[in-house]
């Protein structure tokens, strides 16, 4: 497991909200499920002083963390307080936050990061599911029951990819270290190599998989630096060049990004990419030891 | 989204940026009255969204008097399939030297990228190729408000001192309009100065709002629609319309549509958290499109709840057959929801994919 474990204080940001009050739920029903610590309080500026699903909420993250002991936010907040919220959170003294949110105009996530930078503080997101270490701790939307505990790390920058992937993995009894959902945004905080370097030194972890799309190059980045073995799947083979295909990032940049060349270059590195997702367990077997 | 080239100049202009003299005509009547003041020389350039467009014949050369036929010429022309509508009037400089600058956004650094080099013009991305090491960048992160006076040394390289000036405006025009780039091509020198030749702005989507943008673009009714709703929506020329939640599962189905040898018609992201009534719209939407015999739904509920999901696929009502993949949250609801319905219900993404290919053929 890595970034976090059971033991955690989790608080949510944007914690009134529709999605924000649905997923405190789910993330404490987890969380008891696991004997872990779960969300110990929420946030949303003006609504101090309610209750959701019976976590107490409080108008800003300094006043939550005067109260509560927490190292760790999610953050549901709408797109235009977004970089905001991040910002707040590393200035409060959080060292994790996991931005959900999607739709954040990509110059407030590149100063929130920058700040979040200065503070010592690790975003992962925007856009993102979060991330789930089965047995463990789950922040973030990924829908649990689709998950095993098990040796294989997953990095992805898909969210319900990333569950497909998590499914035949947990179909084929390959049980997950923790699976982390990187964001679909051009600028994202951690990146395929921030991830990769915290599975080379999990214990836990054998494998990893590696969920790319097409734009950029940041899968290959990552894969150069890696020291745990490696399987791939790229999406957007069939992508028609120069259409948005919902992720800002996934557009098509000239030759580099595209996804055939993708699978190229990782395929020179000696790292097996999938052309279906469900061919992944294949691929993984000889890897594991 | 990318602006022309005349509300990109108009825009830097703003902040500073020398721009040619010039207007913007939409017929070639409009160029009797407006030529006073203009030079005996000028330029005519269609605005079209098409690169390429000087070596596709987009870019004329006039005389002051001979202008209007040329305009004339110039809209009649299509550039690379695109009639030309509007056309920018400006005065031709009187070109030494063409250099290059732009800002751009470094996935790999999370801050700005800002690029210059004394070899600009139309073979820019030759010299991109060739020789990398004669286009000099600088990292900026957008919490700094101004770039400092050593970077734009260090970019500039000695080079006339308007440079300097026109790579920090550019900076704050970068920073002011929410740009994802920000290019001068070629950023010209003249004896009576630098100008803004060509100039490309493209904005974030997800600023438009804030920065005011309507977006009008070519479209067809259904993109229109789609964007209207927020969906991410492309169109093809195959059988099986496709729906999906999230970008990346959308592109895997159909990648793996490709895999088997069928033909998406089109496809849909819906997005997270989609309730019934948009799932609803989503699927009316797919199902317009001509051409398209059965409808993949390849859903997985993380934010997106699979009983708002079957609920918007019962409302939507289309005549097409229905192949629906419904895992995660509340998917149990969902399933009930949809049985007995006449949907063809399975319950991997493969199994979906297989289904419709048969079906479609």
């Amino acid at each position: 497991m890595i970034y976090a474990d059971r033991n955690a204080g989790i608080i949510v940001t944007g914690a009134t909200g529709k999605q924000g009050a649905f997923h405190i739920n789910l993330m404490n029903e987890y969380a008891r499920s696991v004997g872990g610590t779960g969300v110990v309080a929420g946030v949303t500026p003006g609504k101090g002083g309610q209750e959701v699903h019976g976590v107490p909420v409080y108008n800003s993250m300094k006043e939550a963390l005067a109260n509560h002991d927490a190292s760790v936010s999610v953050l549901f907040v709408p797109a235009s307080a977004a970089g905001d919220s991040i910002m707040e959170a590393a200035a409060a003294g959080i060292d994790l936050v996991v931005a959900i949110t999607e739709f954040i105009p990509v110059h407030d996530t590149m100063k929130a990061i920058s700040y979040a930078r200065l503070e010592g503080c690790d975003v992962i997101g925007p856009n993102c599911p979060g991330l789930l270490s089965p047995g463990e701790i789950k922040l973030g939307i990924m829908p649990a029951h689709l998950f095993s505990r098990g040796p294989i790390g997953v990095i992805s920058r898909s969210g319900t990819l990333t569950y497909e992937v998590v499914a035949e993995l947990t179909r084929a009894g390959l049980g997950q270290s923790t699976v982390v959902g990187i964001g679909g945004d051009p600028v994202i905080g951690q990146t395929f190599e921030d991830v990769l370097l915290r599975f080379s030194c999990d214990e836990e972890t054998q494998a990893v998989v590696l969920i790319g799309e097409v734009g950029g190059n940041l899968e290959e980045e990552g894969a150069k630096i890696a020291d745990i073995p490696i399987v791939s799947y790229i999406a957007g083979i069939s992508a028609p060049p120069e259409k948005r295909m919902g992720h800002a990032g996934a557009i098509v940049e000239g030759g580099e990004g595209d996804a055939r060349s993708k699978i190229e270059r990782l395929q020179k590195m000696g790292v097996p990419v999938a052309s279906r997702p469900s061919e992944i367990p294949r691929l993984l077997r000889p890897l594991l030891g | 989204m990318k602006l022309r080239e005349y509300e990109a100049k108009q825009i830097l202009a703003g902040h500073g940026i020398p721009i040619p003299a010039g207007f913007l005509i939409r017929s070639p009547d409009e160029l009797a009255d407006r030529m006073t003041g203009l030079s005996e020389k000028v330029v005519l350039k269609a605005q079209v969204d098409v690169g390429g467009r000087g070596k596709a014949g987009g870019v004329l050369f006039a005389d002051k008097n001979s202008c209007t036929g040329v305009a004339r010429e110039l809209f009649s022309r299509s550039i690379k399939g695109i009639p030309v509508t509007e056309v920018l009037v400006e005065q031709a400089l009187d070109i030494e030297r063409e250099l290059y600058t732009a800002v751009l956004i470094d996935r790999s650094s999370k801050e700005a990228l800002i690029l210059f080099t004394t070899e600009g013009g139309v073979d820019i991305e030759e010299t991109a190729r060739n020789h990398p090491e004669r286009i000099r960048k600088a990292r900026i992160p957008l919490i700094m408000e101004r770039v400092p006076s050593f970077m734009l040394r260090d970019l500039v390289q000695g080079l006339g001192k308007e440079i300097g000036p026109v790579i920090q405006n550019l900076y704050s025009a970068f920073l002011r309009h929410d740009a994802v780039l920000a290019e001068i091509n070629p950023l010209v020198v003249t004896p009576a100065g630098v100008y803004a030749a060509d100039a490309k702005l493209i904005i974030d989507d997800n600023a438009l709002s804030r920065q005011g943008i309507v977006v009008n673009r070519d479209q067809t009714e259904r993109e229109r629609i789609a964007q209207s709703h927020g969906f991410s929506y492309v169109e093809l020329d195959g059988t099986i319309g496709v729906i999906g939640n999230g970008a990346g599962l959308t592109m895997a189905t159909l990648d793996l549509i490709g895999h088997y040898h069928g033909s998406a018609a089109n496809f849909l992201d819906v997005g997270g958290g989609a309730d019934k009534d948009r799932v609803r719209e989503a699927v009316r939407l797919v199902a317009t499109k001509p051409g398209v015999r059965v409808i993949v739904v390849n859903l997985l509920g993380g934010i997106t709840r699979c009983d708002e999901v079957a609920s918007g696929i019962v409302g939507a009502g289309i005549p097409q057959k229905v192949i629906v993949r419904l895992a995660g949250t509340n998917e149990q609801e969902g399933k009930a929801i949809l049985d007995g319905g006449g949907y063809i219900m399975v319950d991997t993404m493969e199994d979906a994919v297989r289904t419709a290919v048969e079906m479609a053929s």
